[in-house]
């Protein structure tokens, strides 16, 4: 066990790196730079075109004339030894201070919205595996596939103009008007919460749809094994057995999907983010990534991957706890 | 003195699938003495496991037992009888719960797969131990314990923390058979339990379950299609072909002086090894399909001796002796049961 956990740990820092690598190339190969942005801007503003010389001092100041590698080194080694993300070309300000401002409320909203996907999928595939084309299993059925098959940026535009329509309110953002600077307090949260579960259900409606299908399949593979005849032919009732024996085996997909949740979550997060105005990282990384603002970018995309990553190890151990045949190998 | 077990009295258990009914168990009467085995042999989808499996209600969707009785005697052995109808139990009710696992119990045809692999053997002993007896858990342990070590599992004591999976086939099957024994059941139901296993540990498991049956003074009702294994283990035996019993009697008289062309196409199909080697003699034609079963006697495409009105008049119980019954029109004096069909 303890052997199995030093080697996932091992994979993970090393997946981390690649990401980190990945993650810095990837928003450099585009065209152009920071500067080359900034420029078309002054003069689609209607300015002039700068002497070169000027534009060249610019990506002196900025670091841009260095080699991708030693531009990378010098990035990850201050997020390492001094947790400096650099600095936002775009919004003038530390990308750090950018990042912690919003990374927990997605933070927040992915959580909220996984167990939102949980709480509704497992007792619903559970539900539907046992009543198997019964009323209800169709009936959930039907309503898993409009979750599957609608984005979910249309349901928050759908549910933006049914809230103004019959509410008189726009329900966008993750506070009210009078919290939105106020320092955390515990009312802050509370409004917090009462806003938070719109997004939540719309983030979560499709990953609780597929899921939902996961569960369902599972189970019906299992109810028939013949560990569950021996369980019913030990007078077991039926809800017990269920949930000791077919249940606790199907859980494990279900667990692992933990991992392929997770990203799942935070990609549709940024487009309902933007349509329902919210204050997460999504609308900040799409900007960041249309003006070539690389540190911030960089920062986010590490950091949500990072938080993948730590995801998907969760969900191996979890797995490893839940299953004696992974745990002793 | 009466000395029944069980008595099943036309059980019938119909399958309602998308395609039709399939009568998997179609009429059969059957005995079960207290202390003694009685084997039910026949071929692959004939019925056999249905029939047991009815009787602890336990029979899968979509089946249901659609008719008979199971008349059960739970009254303590030369006590006061105190018989109930299993066949009219809810299969999900407390009734038949509080019999599952504690005075009828099941050993299973896979080991393999027959215990849950996220459990411990212990636990899953355990459980069945708590769920009928008022026992602490440290005391169900025990017993847990004392059971598999009855069963020539060794350090009995560590490898009841041990999860199925790290055992071998005949290790899981021993563990299956400590379980259904947790609780000193009247009946132990085994349903192929040597099928699945090397030929060495097969005669090591029917070696067993015959010695716990007579230290237990439990009956055996032993399933499978292999007639060495019956002619090792049963009293009694019982031959079914197409959810009916076809020949009931005792063992000797089974192998010696078979009576319906089934058992003796049966027994034919043995390979004898002493004997001279010689090309297989298997019983021609397949078992039919289940949905279109033939009319008259069932038998009667694939039996050597069929006449004319095997493929109308369905045979009745003939009793040849007071302890060999066979269902098949060579014994049954039909002349009368014409008139009366032709009349209706």
């Amino acid at each position: 066990m303890w052997k199995y956990l030093l080697r996932r740990t091992g994979y993970m820092v090393f997946t981390v790196w690649v990401i980190s690598v990945i993650s810095f190339v990837v928003i450099q190969l585009p065209p152009g730079d920071y500067v080359t942005n900034l420029i078309n801007q002054m003069i689609s503003a209607g300015g002039e075109a700068l002497p070169s010389d000027y534009e060249m001092q610019l990506r002196e100041v900025y670091g841009l004339n260095d080699p991708m590698y030693v531009q990378y080194f010098k990035w990850i080694s201050r997020i390492i030894t001094k947790g400096e993300f650099g600095y936002s070309l775009v919004y003038k300000r530390d990308a750090a201070e950018l990042i912690t401002e919003r990374l927990p409320m997605t933070f927040a909203l992915s959580f909220g919205s996984f167990l939102f996907v949980w709480a509704v999928a497992f007792p619903i595939g559970v539900y539907s595996a046992v009543k198997k084309y019964s009323l209800g299993d169709y009936v959930f059925t039907f309503i898993g596939f409009i979750g599957l098959a609608v984005p979910n940026f249309l349901l928050a535009l759908i549910f933006l103009f049914l809230s103004y329509r019959y509410f008189d309110q726009a329900m966008i953002g993750l506070f009210s008007l009078e919290f939105a600077d106020a320092p955390w307090s515990w009312p802050k949260f509370m409004d917090l919460l009462k806003h938070l579960w719109i997004p939540v259900i719309l983030i979560g409606m499709g990953g609780t749809a597929g899921l939902i299908r996961t569960m369902r399949a599972n189970l019906l593979d299992e109810l028939n094994k013949p560990y569950v005849e021996t369980a019913r032919s030990k007078g077991l009732t039926e809800l017990k057995l269920l949930m000791k024996y077919p249940v606790r085996h199907a859980l494990n997909p279900f667990v692992s999907t933990i991992g392929w949740t997770l990203p799942g979550l935070i990609g549709g997060e940024v487009i309902v983010s933007i349509v329902l105005n919210l204050p997460t990282s999504g609308p900040v990384l799409y900007n960041a990534l249309r003006s070539q603002d690389m540190y911030v970018a960089a920062g986010f995309i590490l950091l949500l991957s990072t938080l993948t990553v730590i995801g998907t190890f969760v969900s191996d151990i979890l797995l490893a706890v839940l299953d004696p045949r992974i745990r002793l190998e | 003195m009466d000395n029944t077990l069980i008595d099943v009295k036309d059980l019938k258990v119909h399958f309602f699938t998308d395609e039709g009914v399939v009568r998997a168990v179609d009429g059969v009467d059957l005995k079960l003495e207290r202390g003694r085995t009685l084997s039910l042999v026949g071929e692959s989808g004939c019925g056999k496991s249905v029939a047991c499996r009815a009787l602890m209600q336990i029979v899968r969707n979509p089946g249901k037992v659609v008719a008979g009785e199971i008349l059960y005697n739970r009254g303590a052995e030369g006590g006061q009888a105190e018989i109930i109808d299993i066949a009219k139990m809810d299969p999900k009710g407390k009734e038949i719960r509080d019999i599952r696992g504690k005075e009828i119990s099941m050993i299973f045809q896979e080991p393999m797969t027959s215990l849950s692999p996220m459990y411990t053997v212990g636990n899953q002993i355990i459980e069945n131990i708590l769920l009928h007896t008022n026992l602490t858990k440290e005391q169900a342990r025990d017993l847990a314990i004392k059971l598999l070590d009855q069963v020539g599992i060794p350090r009995a004591d560590r490898l009841v923390d041990e999860y199925p999976f790290r055992l071998s086939g005949g290790m899981r099957q021993r563990s299956m058979i400590a379980m259904a024994l947790s609780c000193n059941p009247n009946l132990l139901i085994a349903d192929e339990p040597t099928t699945a296993l090397d030929v060495t540990t097969q005669a090591n498991i029917l070696d067993l379950m015959s010695d716990l049956q007579k230290s237990y003074n439990m009956t055996l009702l032993f399933i499978t299609h292999d007639l060495g294994v019956v002619a090792e283990i049963a009293d009694e035996v019982a031959v079914m072909y197409l959810g009916k019993i076809v020949e009931k009697s005792d063992v000797y008289t089974i192998f010696n002086s078979p009576r319906h062309p089934y058992t003796q196409a049966l027994l034919k199909s043995i390979p004898k090894i002493a004997i001279k080697r010689e090309d297989l003699d298997p019983i021609k034609g397949m078992v039919p399909n289940p949905f279109r079963r033939p009319g008259g006697c069932p038998f009667h495409p694939r039996c050597p001796q069929a006449f004319a009105e095997c493929k109308v008049l369905v045979p009745t119980t003939t009793q040849l002796t007071p302890n060999h019954s066979v269902q098949c029109l060579l014994y049954e004096n039909f002349a009368n049961r014409i008139a009366t069909e032709q009349k209706q």
